[in-house]
């Protein structure tokens, strides 16, 4: 259904953009383009969506486990799988003669495909499915919401996983399993164990958690395509005075950034609301690029998108837009620390999706793993 | 994104392994007149970079440009503080940072004077990267493909021994599997976190939830089990991929037969070599045999469909994992299992 809406949204930007044709490349990490066309949740190998302005939507993987796959869960698109994508795909952009094709997401369109369209060349889609990608239709909003409380029950999950003496890639074998078992497709994670060594999260590297670790995750379960993202840190013990003393000013920032949400507020205002708590409090070199990358992001298809919550971004926020706010950066007293909540950008200011108390999280000391 | 563990595991695969394995590729890449190679990685088609490195990344790409003389060079958009937890899970090669990867290997191609660049599947490189490249030197590109795919075709030690390694992770956590649960999640969720808590990097679950009506595989977890049905594990342990299908039944007669005929197998296949052929693989007595695909790694891809019946092995593989279906006495059997394993595999499976 959600798929359906999209494919018209698609084919009426394409026709208001006066396209004939559009080619959108896809994987298992950078899948937003691909999905938006063809509602297909790639794993393995690679994916092109050919769709015309008729309304026809072609579907080609090359990977044939893959296309087996498409066969029985989207069967209403068609499929054809070649292990020569680029030829199979060139094949049909050239019959498609010098009529206007866009394609995208630009950077990542395979070099064969633009090299065999030659002085023709592709126009670049990335703006007008960007733009898509960013403002949703009702119907995206729902799946969003959707996959929002599972960002709650899986960050409890978290919770009740951390344990001294666990490991790190133990945490995240409970949350994977638990997230497969409620049919959550795919999950962006990163987790930071330890104290103020910790300056970043990372892949799990096999720490093993121990009284007074910060726990740091970001949960992004993602739900029928659409990915929503919570991040919460959890002490290993009570916290001590400085831990408790960094949330205030995380919880601070997060709150200073929802209060500024609202449409025709740039991303650039969120981040500075954001970024003046930590200043004020003498932690303005911490919210360089030297500790953090950003301020939030926009959620949708993939689970970093547009607009990035920079100071720098100029990006006007619109109704219809799912991100999250989260100042997450280092802390020199205490390591780095994650604080953050998804939200729908309403008429009158943000939907906070995620229900997770806002809460230094405290894990008992004693209670050990099994 | 991957969901698991990745470390460096010297005991595993040791420097010493991946250099042995980058100077082969630098003798090739001066034995064909290049100046050197670049590898296209992102978690889907990480293979190349793995086996040069030993690295995959998390999420995101990046390339390896590998020289004719010296240590290749990991090209990222990455943050330096990712470039941090990548410099310790892969001794292996410098770690450049940059917005625009490709401009960074045209600058370092520059630098040695570069004029002839292989490129491994050069057509599916994402063209920004090209465009970066040759905006700042106007290398002469080539595909490469077929350079790497006879380099990366023979099998060292390490490669063999993850293999199992990672097979033996499969059949193991198989066993986590409920055959009594109602629906696919039921089976599945176990057998993933088994898998996950043995370590590996990766692990996707597919499921054909009921053979008796369709043997496509499909990854929803609320389908409801039929009479038999089969479960494909495809697992990255310290990265490489081994695919493990086994068919199960919650109707204890049909469950022994097909213990039984996962077990012959187990017994025939590590040795059964990864050519492309099966006349000569040994299938259990009275089985019919309905369809097979041999897949391996290639190029970039971790593992992909190398011959079947009608399309014979184009290239010698490292090893390979067939995948065979079968019908035994009525019932539809699928198995997948690796072979090109040797011979100290076939006593380990045995046992």
């Amino acid at each position: 259904m959600v798929g359906e809406i999209r494919k018209k949204r698609l084919i009426e930007a394409m026709l208001e953009a006066g396209l004939d044709g559009l080619v959108l490349y896809g994987n298992a990490w950078q899948n937003d383009y691909l999905r938006y066309a063809a509602d297909f949740g790639i794993l393995e190998g690679e994916g092109l969506a050919v769709v015309t302005r008729d309304g026809n939507v072609t579907l080609y993987l090359d990977d044939e486990l893959e296309g087996e796959r498409a066969a029985v869960e989207c069967p209403e698109v068609r499929t054809v799988v070649a292990d020569d994508l680029i030829g199979a795909v060139s094949g049909v952009i050239a019959r498609l003669g010098n009529s206007r094709i866009a394609a995208g997401p630009k950077r990542h369109l395979p070099y064969g495909l633009a090299a065999q369209r030659g002085d023709l060349r592709f126009e670049d889609a990335t703006a007008l499915v960007d733009r898509l990608l960013m403002v949703k239709s009702a119907d995206e909003l729902n799946a969003v919401r959707s996959a929002a409380r599972l960002a709650d029950e899986g960050y409890a999950v978290f919770r009740g996983a951390a344990a001294v003496g666990k490991k790190d890639f133990e945490l995240i074998a409970e949350i994977e399993s638990f997230f497969r078992n409620e049919g959550v497709d795919d999950n962006f994670m990163i987790i930071g164990v330890g104290g103020p060594e910790v300056r970043g999260m990372a892949p799990p590297l096999g720490k093993i958690l121990k009284p007074g670790d910060l726990v740091t995750t970001e949960l992004t379960p993602c739900v029928n395509g659409y990915y929503v993202q919570i991040c919460r840190t959890l002490v290993i013990g009570e916290p001590n005075e400085a831990q408790r003393k960094v949330f205030g000013i995380y919880d601070d920032a997060l709150e200073a950034g929802l209060a500024v949400v609202k449409p025709g507020v740039t991303a650039a205002d969120i981040a500075r609301a954001e970024n003046d708590i930590f200043r004020a409090h003498g932690l303005g070199e911490y919210v360089t690029s030297e500790y953090t990358r950003v301020r939030g992001h926009g959620l949708g298809l993939f689970p970093d998108t547009k607009p990035h919550i920079l100071e720098d971004v100029n990006t006007v926020i619109e109704e219809g837009m799912s991100m999250i706010v989260h100042p997450n950066t280092y802390n020199p007293e205490i390591g780095y620390f994650v604080h953050g909540d998804s939200l729908i950008v309403r008429a009158d200011g943000p939907e906070i999706l995620t229900r997770t108390p806002r809460e230094l999280f405290s894990v008992g000391a004693r209670r050990a793993t099994a | 994104m991957r969901h698991g563990l990745i470390l460096w595991r010297e005991q595993e695969l040791s420097l010493a392994d991946v250099k042995a394995r980058q100077v082969r590729l630098q003798q090739a890449i001066a034995a064909a007149g290049l100046d050197g190679v670049l590898i296209y990685t992102n978690h889907v088609r990480s293979a190349g970079v793995t086996w040069i490195s030993g690295f995959t990344p998390y999420w995101s790409d990046g390339l390896v440009l590998v020289l004719r003389e010296g240590q290749p060079i990991f090209l990222t958009a990455l943050s330096k503080r990712v470039g941090e937890w990548v410099k310790s899970v892969a001794p292996t090669f410098e770690v450049a940072h940059s917005p625009l990867p490709g401009k960074l290997a045209g600058e370092r191609l520059a630098k040695v004077g570069a004029t002839r660049l292989g490129v491994v599947e050069l057509d599916r490189m994402p063209g920004g990267v090209v465009d970066e490249i040759l905006s700042v030197l106007p290398v002469e590109l080539s595909d490469a493909s077929e350079l790497f795919t006879a380099v990366r075709g023979q099998p060292d030690r390490a490669e063999l021994d993850l293999a199992r390694r990672t097979d033996n992770i499969a059949r193991e956590a198989f066993k986590a599997g409920d055959i009594k649960g109602k629906y696919a999640g039921d089976f599945t969720g176990a057998v993933e976190r088994a898998v996950r808590l043995a370590g590996a990097e990766e692990c996707y679950v597919a499921v054909a939830p009921d053979l008796s009506k369709d043997r496509r595989f499909i990854r929803a977890g609320k389908q409801e089990l039929g009479r038999t049905f089969a479960v494909r594990l495809s697992i990255a342990y310290n990265g490489v991929w081994a695919r493990r299908i086994e068919t199960f039944s919650a109707v204890s007669k049909i469950a022994a037969r097909l213990a039984s005929v996962s077990a012959e197998l187990d017994r025939a296949s590590p040795a059964f070599p990864a050519n492309g052929s099966i006349s000569d693989f040994s299938l259990p007595d009275g089985a019919e045999l309905i369809d097979w695909h041999l897949e391996a790694p290639h190029g970039t891809r971790p593992l992909k469909v190398v011959a079947d019946a009608e399309t014979p092995l184009a290239a010698p593989v490292p090893y390979g994992v067939l995948t065979v279906t079968l019908v035994l006495d009525g019932e539809t059997i699928v198995a997948s299992r690796p072979v090109g394993l040797g011979d100290s595999s076939v006593r380990e499976a045995a046992e």
